[in-house]
């Protein structure tokens, strides 16, 4: 082994070994054992490298660079509320409030909630609720060889943990806001969500990651999702990190019969930002659409992995994605959808297009259909495009002038992924959100 | 009102138009006809301002400004508008939108307040009634999957919107079926004035038939070779280019 690699281990090891603050749930002997047995795989697992398909085009160099520590103690609540801003945009919805890795129920509201319905914190959750938690934990995420889900589990302390029980409708969406402050010592902030719909229960859920500024933290947020017969989840996603940050999310998501996940990424901060997506239907008759946007620009890396798994027959799912590149960005898209032998009548789509905004841009994209089933109805597609001219002085002869045309065609390019968003004001915020990135990019080109 | 005087136009080194004039004055109709390639897109575009075109001598003054030294935005801004022959679809952009953004953006061109969503809702209703268009072609994308005859109207509507001082119409009639044909006729006539001016780009002397033209020009080989009344349009119905192309030739 080379020293590097060592090193690296190291890393993962001394974040682990220096972490501040109990953990919760000591007397539970799974979480435990979950706990050890992931510290354990710190030491064995692969350390990602360039040479591994799976990090060929995200280099962890720069995130080893610096170190990170996990902060003790909740946040102090006071400090959370003033910088309210942060809950723009407002809408009717019950809220948790994480800061860097920690609920805050102070910050937090989920009165009114229907019966049978459970949203908070993890850590509560824990000592309240200890036997639920243990039957779904780790279910998906804990066989996983990913070292930063074992740094994730080895060091789990609190998230969000949404249960609903048989038939039960949330009335409006649970919106969980991960804010990450700096420190004198950056921040590593771990959220451990776990999201688990009964039989015909359905949700919306919305996560949005920030960070004020120039605010330097790793946000490593593990969640594993759990939809049961008929469920249904809207599961929207905003990353907005701030422009120095670290962000890796990974996502298992797991379906049983006839269930449907509706989910949609939009990346447009963080320096260096990655989503893994794990989703494996279980059973029959289930649908999983995973959507994305993505913008990057000057010392921004984003990247998004998908992982589909059609295990059994009679699936469908739908991937797709699209970025804004502009500046030095770099983007990175690796879509890998698996249809097993078994899995016959399985309809997949996956698709990623891209527009560069200039020259400079760099997109690395690779769907990858494993197909081995022959009765199937599977497509994939990657484009990677510059405005189009003819689209532009179309805009401009009707008067409007070149700055907005792009901005139009911007909008345009994204609009199928952003009206993907049931929650208007969401929508709404996120076509805002877009514009004033594109207005950023004029700005730096000019 | 827009005065062309000896244009020279090339495409990637190769001349397309070769020494073109026109004159057109308020009020006035031309119709511009010549065989296919003869340059009356090209010339439509170079009035529009795009891209890709250069002119190597020549002028084209409207209302006595420099037309060529301005940007596309800016021409629209004062009143010219063109309508495609092949329009251009934009998947994602909704078309209310987009008429929108470009009625206020000509409408700030000009000094004149933008409509707010309640009164630009009322005329483009009316206006989209005007050109007999589903008004659910207003809530899609713009042109994105529009038939050839749904495209077109779309152009006139617009036009109706930004009641141009200049029309240009590139073969606007062009894959109408009859009924379509009188109705973009209809739309064209409506907004004749004796402040505004068209040129009918068209292969058919049907079209000029629904709506009269002042002049009818015939352009070959990137010349303007021949200009006289509607008779001419009659003339060339029945006989063809041939006898106008040996005669320029000569
Ligand atoms: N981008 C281009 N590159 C090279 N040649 C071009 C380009 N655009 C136009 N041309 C050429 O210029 C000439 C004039 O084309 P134009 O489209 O103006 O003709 P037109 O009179 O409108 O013909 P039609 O009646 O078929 O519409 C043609 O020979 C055409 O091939
Ligand atoms: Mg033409």
């Amino acid at each position: 082994m080379s020293t590097t690699v060592e090193a690296q281990r190291a890393w993962f090891e001394q974040a682990i070994d220096q972490a501040q603050g109990d953990l919760p749930g000591q007397d539970l002997e799974w979480l435990q054992q979950t706990r050890a047995h992931a510290r354990r795989a710190i030491g064995t697992l692969p350390v990602p490298n360039r040479k591994s398909e799976e990090w060929r085009y995200t280099a962890i160099e720069g995130l080893l660079k610096n170190s990170f520590q996990t902060p003790a103690g909740e946040a102090d609540a006071a400090r959370v509320l003033e910088a309210g801003g942060w809950l723009e945009p407002d809408y009717p919805a019950y809220r948790v409030m994480i800061v860097n890795g920690r609920c805050i129920a102070d910050a937090s509201q989920t009165a009114g909630l229907p019966e049978g319905a459970t949203v908070g914190s993890l850590r509560t959750a824990l000592a309240t609720d200890p036997e639920l938690l243990g039957t779904w934990f780790g279910q998906a995420a804990a066989h996983t060889d990913h070292l930063f889900t074992a740094l994730n589990t080895a060091l789990i302390n609190d998230g969000i943990f949404l249960h609903l029980e048989p038939g039960v409708v949330l009335d409006r969406p649970v919106e969980v806001v991960y804010l990450s402050l700096g420190q004198e010592q950056a921040p590593l902030t771990q959220p451990r969500n776990l999201v688990v719909l009964e039989n015909g229960a359905s949700a919306t859920l919305v996560e949005r990651f920030i960070g004020p500024g120039d605010a330097l933290y790793f946000h490593n947020g593990v969640t594993e999702l759990a939809l049961r017969d008929g469920a249904v989840l809207k599961h929207y996603r905003v990353q907005d990190e701030s422009r120095n940050a670290y962000h890796l999310s990974s996502l298992y998501l797991t379906q049983d019969r006839n269930s449907l996940y509706q989910g949609t990424t939009l990346a447009f901060g963080g320096a260096w930002a990655r989503t893994d997506y794990q989703a494996v239907f279980k059973e029959e008759g289930a649908r999983c659409e995973l959507g994305g946007l993505y913008t990057v620009g000057d010392r921004q890396l984003t990247d998004f992995h998908l992982d589909v798994r059609h295990n059994v027959p009679d699936c469908s799912s739908r991937e797709q994605f699209k970025g804004i590149l502009y500046g030095k960005g770099r983007g990175v898209f690796d879509g890998r959808i698996l249809v097993e032998k078994q899995a016959q009548h399985s309809d997949a789509h996956l698709s990623n297009d891209n527009l560069l905004l200039t020259e400079n841009g760099e997109i690395d994209t690779k769907p990858q259909l494993e197909i081995y089933a022959d009765d199937v109805k599977c497509s994939h597609g990657t484009t990677v495009g510059q405005i189009d001219p003819q689209q532009m002085f179309y805009l401009r002869s009707r008067g409007i002038d070149a700055d907005a045309a792009r901005r139009m065609l911007c909008l345009g390019f994204a609009g199928e992924v952003i009206d993907a968003i049931e929650v208007p004001e969401l929508r709404e915020y996120a076509s805002q959100r877009l514009v004033a990135t594109l207005n950023q990019s004029i700005q730096a080109a000019e | 009102m827009l005065s062309i005087k000896n244009l020279h136009v090339s495409i990637e080194d190769k001349a397309i138009l070769k020494g073109l004039n026109l004159e057109i004055a308020a009020g006035e109709v031309h119709a511009v006809m010549g065989p296919n390639g003869s340059g009356k897109s090209t010339l439509s575009h170079v009035l529009a301002g795009r891209e890709g075109y250069e002119i190597t001598d020549g002028e084209v003054l409207f209302n006595g400004e420099d037309l060529l030294s301005l940007e596309p935005e800016q021409r629209a801004r004062l009143g010219i508008f063109l309508g495609m022959q092949y329009p251009v679809e934009l998947p994602g952009v909704n078309n209310m939108t987009f008429m929108r953004e470009s009625l206020n953006a000509v409408r700030r061109g000009r000094g004149e307040a933008e409509l707010d969503a309640v009164a630009f809702m009322k005329r483009v209703r009316e206006k989209a009634k005007l050109v007999e268009l589903d008004d659910r072609l207003l809530k899609r994308s713009v042109n994105a999957g529009f038939s050839g005859g749904e495209k077109k109207r779309n152009e006139i509507l617009q036009m109706a919107m930004l009641e141009p001082q200049l029309a240009i119409l590139d073969e606007t009639d062009s894959g109408l079926d009859i009924d379509a044909l009188r109705v973009i006729s209809g739309g064209v006539n409506a907004l004749r004035s004796p402040d505004r001016s068209i040129i009918l780009i068209t292969h058919y002397q049907r079209l000029l038939d629904y709506i009269q033209p002042d002049f009818v020009h015939v352009l070959v080989d990137g010349r303007i070779v021949r200009s006289g009344d509607k008779q001419l349009a009659l003339e060339l119905e029945k006989k063809g280019y041939g006898w106008i192309e040996e005669e320029a030739a000569a």
